[in-house]
């Protein structure tokens, strides 16, 4: 800290950050540091060594993800606050940090090959991927609405781009506005909704920083025991929910899902899918947890409604569809109201668990789960040659188990993740938040969850049953698919992830 | 400043927010849609000044700061990609967004 700045008031001497912080936040500024890295390369290495990019990218990430295993708060006490309580770390937000880590990682697997596949520049994909990424990763450690909002929208910003990236096809570039209008929205929301909650508790005695989670906690339980809560307060808690909710893709605020996600790059739906849905599931837990627990008894009656119609809506909606990633799209959003039933659980029984687990790690094993399932079904559609913007993938998918029997069972397993068949970790994800459910009797959630699961199978196994069952069109060859090593090796440990992830679960951990 | 109240600033910030919301559920030109959103960040950053103001607190108004700069990332970013759609289809009109259905 600079030190002149402790001689003006010694308030700024207890508010420094200190080398201690600084390691806390290691993981996010190598992540940073790694997406400059990216660009420089693309400046100074010559053409024909240019696909070291993505290279150096996914080596920095393992690293980034080994350094954070190793030291983060793992070893530490429960909590931790850093930059005088802009942050804070503790055991969930280092697990979602992987989340986040690993979705990357992943993501650059898919966009290396499909954006050579269709000329588009390599290097800045991945320079924006890993800004969103430490972006998200700080987000979920925010701790103060500043830090909450400036990192939700850097990360938000950057998805505008990795979603709009194809320049020339149409569909990218309207997915892509469709996005910006769509995210503009709920930032302006979510933005008002802080300015009135930040207004209407300033005036309470003992709040010195009302944009700080912990004092906004504080005033809204003395306020609650007291009942005055202000009309202003309880409208801004709305309108932030309301932001979140809409980059979670929960109801009513999931109409941008399928659009966007269909028209985005193969890889950005992936990592809008789960890393974009990550955030705002974790953010939507530790606010409804956090500052807003106080109001848990007004709250958890609305977020159990949006769980079920979310439920619903997704899994309705994605049986009405035919193109494969406009499905994928609507049943992430029955994914979202899987996700928001476990928050909902959380409110109605504050420290509930299910096979010793608390809602913050059921929700973390989802979210990881989530990744495992949608990464094996995203790199099926990536391998597929050329499936074109405007063609429906399904009809690529066609005679897939005669062409590459690898890539089929990468499907299946992801599928199979993905609706929860055992014993993939998919399954015990679900299961896990059903278990959260009866423990907080939400009969009605618990109902929702259950039809949603039954309706998922039936489409999901279309999907499926077009790789599998369905012959190849007439004028289709039925060549053999011939994958790079590269693409059989992370098959492979998906899939084994997506097997003994759930045992481990379950048995060891 | 002596003759206006809280009250007054925050509700010129109401009618500009409803105003940008209702531009950007009514307008069907995606420019038009994009100045009511900015119209929306500024009626958020007016009521945050005025917050800042009346409860004397500083805290708003370094936030004013960090939104000012969101907001001009995201118009660099958004204007980008509604000048690339308007070179690929000649309009932005956001009735012709039609190439994306199920």
């Amino acid at each position: 800290m600079i030190p002149f700045l402790a001689a003006i008031d010694p308030a700024f001497a207890k508010l420094a950050p200190q080398a201690a912080h600084w390691k806390s936040i290691l993981p996010e500024i190598a992540v940073a540091g790694l997406s400059l890295l990216c660009l420089l390369q693309a400046m100074f290495l010559p053409k024909a060594l240019r696909s070291l990019i993505p290279l150096t990218a996914r080596t920095g990430l393992v690293l980034v993800a080994v350094m954070a295993l190793t030291a983060g708060p793992w070893t530490l006490p429960a909590d931790v606050s850093s930059f005088g309580g802009l942050l804070r770390q503790n055991l969930p937000t280092d697990g979602v940090r992987m989340v986040f880590l690993l979705s990357a990682l992943l993501t650059s697997f898919l966009a290396d090959k499909f954006l050579r596949d269709r000329d588009a520049a390599v290097a800045d994909y991945h320079h924006v991927l890993l800004v969103v990424t430490a972006a998200f990763m700080l987000l979920a450690q925010s701790n103060h609405f500043v830090t909450f909002f400036l990192a939700l929208e850097t990360a938000a910003v950057g998805l505008y781009v990795l979603v709009g990236y194809l320049r020339r096809s149409e569909a990218s570039l309207e997915a892509g506005v469709k996005y910006l209008v769509a995210g503009g929205l709920s930032s302006a929301l979510l933005l008002m909704g802080i300015v009135l909650v930040y207004g209407s508790l300033g005036a309470v005695a003992g709040v010195t920083d009302s944009l700080d989670f912990t004092q906004i906690g504080k005033a809204l339980a003395t306020q609650t025991a007291a009942h005055a809560v202000s009309p202003l307060t309880l409208a801004g808690i709305a309108l932030i929910l309301g932001g979140v909710a809409f980059k979670l893709g929960a109801f009513p605020f999931h109409a941008w899902i399928p659009d966007v996600y269909q028209g985005a790059p193969t890889p950005t739906t992936a990592f809008l899918g789960t890393a974009s849905k990550a955030a705002g599931a974790f953010t939507l837990l530790i606010l409804a947890t956090g500052p807003f627990a106080p109001l848990a008894v007004k709250l958890a009656p609305l977020l159990a409604v949006a769980a079920v119609l979310t439920l619903l809506a997704g899994n309705l909606g994605a049986l009405a569809t035919t193109d494969v990633k406009r499905t994928l799209a609507l049943s992430g959003v029955s994914h979202a109201g899987f996700i928001l039933a476990a928050v909902t659980a959380a409110l109605v029984l504050p420290g509930a668990t299910a096979f010793g687990y608390d809602v913050e790690q059921v929700v973390v094993i989802y979210l990881l789960a989530y990744v495992i399932g949608t990464f094996l079904t995203a790199q099926t559609l990536v391998s597929l040659p050329a499936v074109e913007d405007h063609r429906r993938p399904q009809l690529a998918l066609r005679g897939l188990l005669r062409r590459s029997p690898v890539l089929a069972s990468a499907l299946g397993f992801g599928i199979g993740s993905l609706a929860g068949i055992p014993p993939s970790v998919g399954f015990i994800a679900k299961l896990l938040v059903l278990a959260l459910l009866v423990k907080a009797k939400l009969w009605w959630v618990l109902g929702a969850g259950l039809v949603g699961v039954a309706i998922s199978i039936h489409y999901y196994f279309s999907i499926l049953r077009e790789a599998v069952v369905r012959p190849t069109e007439d004028n289709e060859e039925i060549a053999p698919l011939d994958l790079p090593f590269g693409t059989r090796f992370l098959i492979g440990a998906l899939t084994a992830a997506s097997i003994l992830g759930g045992l481990f679960v379950l048995f060891v951990g | 400043m002596e003759n206006t109240s809280l009250a007054h600033h925050l509700i010129l910030a109401g009618l500009l927010f409803v105003l940008g919301l209702t531009g950007v559920l009514m307008r069907r030109n995606l420019l038009v849609v994009y100045m009511c959103l900015e119209l929306m960040l500024a009626a958020a950053t007016l009521a945050l000044v005025a917050f800042s103001r009346f409860n004397r607190t500083m805290d708003g108004a370094v936030l004013v700061f960090f939104v000012i700069t969101v907001a001009a990332a995201e118009v660099a970013v958004g204007l980008a990609l509604i000048v690339a759609l308007f070179r690929k289809r000649g309009t932005v009109q956001s009735d012709a967004l039609t190439s994306l259905r199920d």
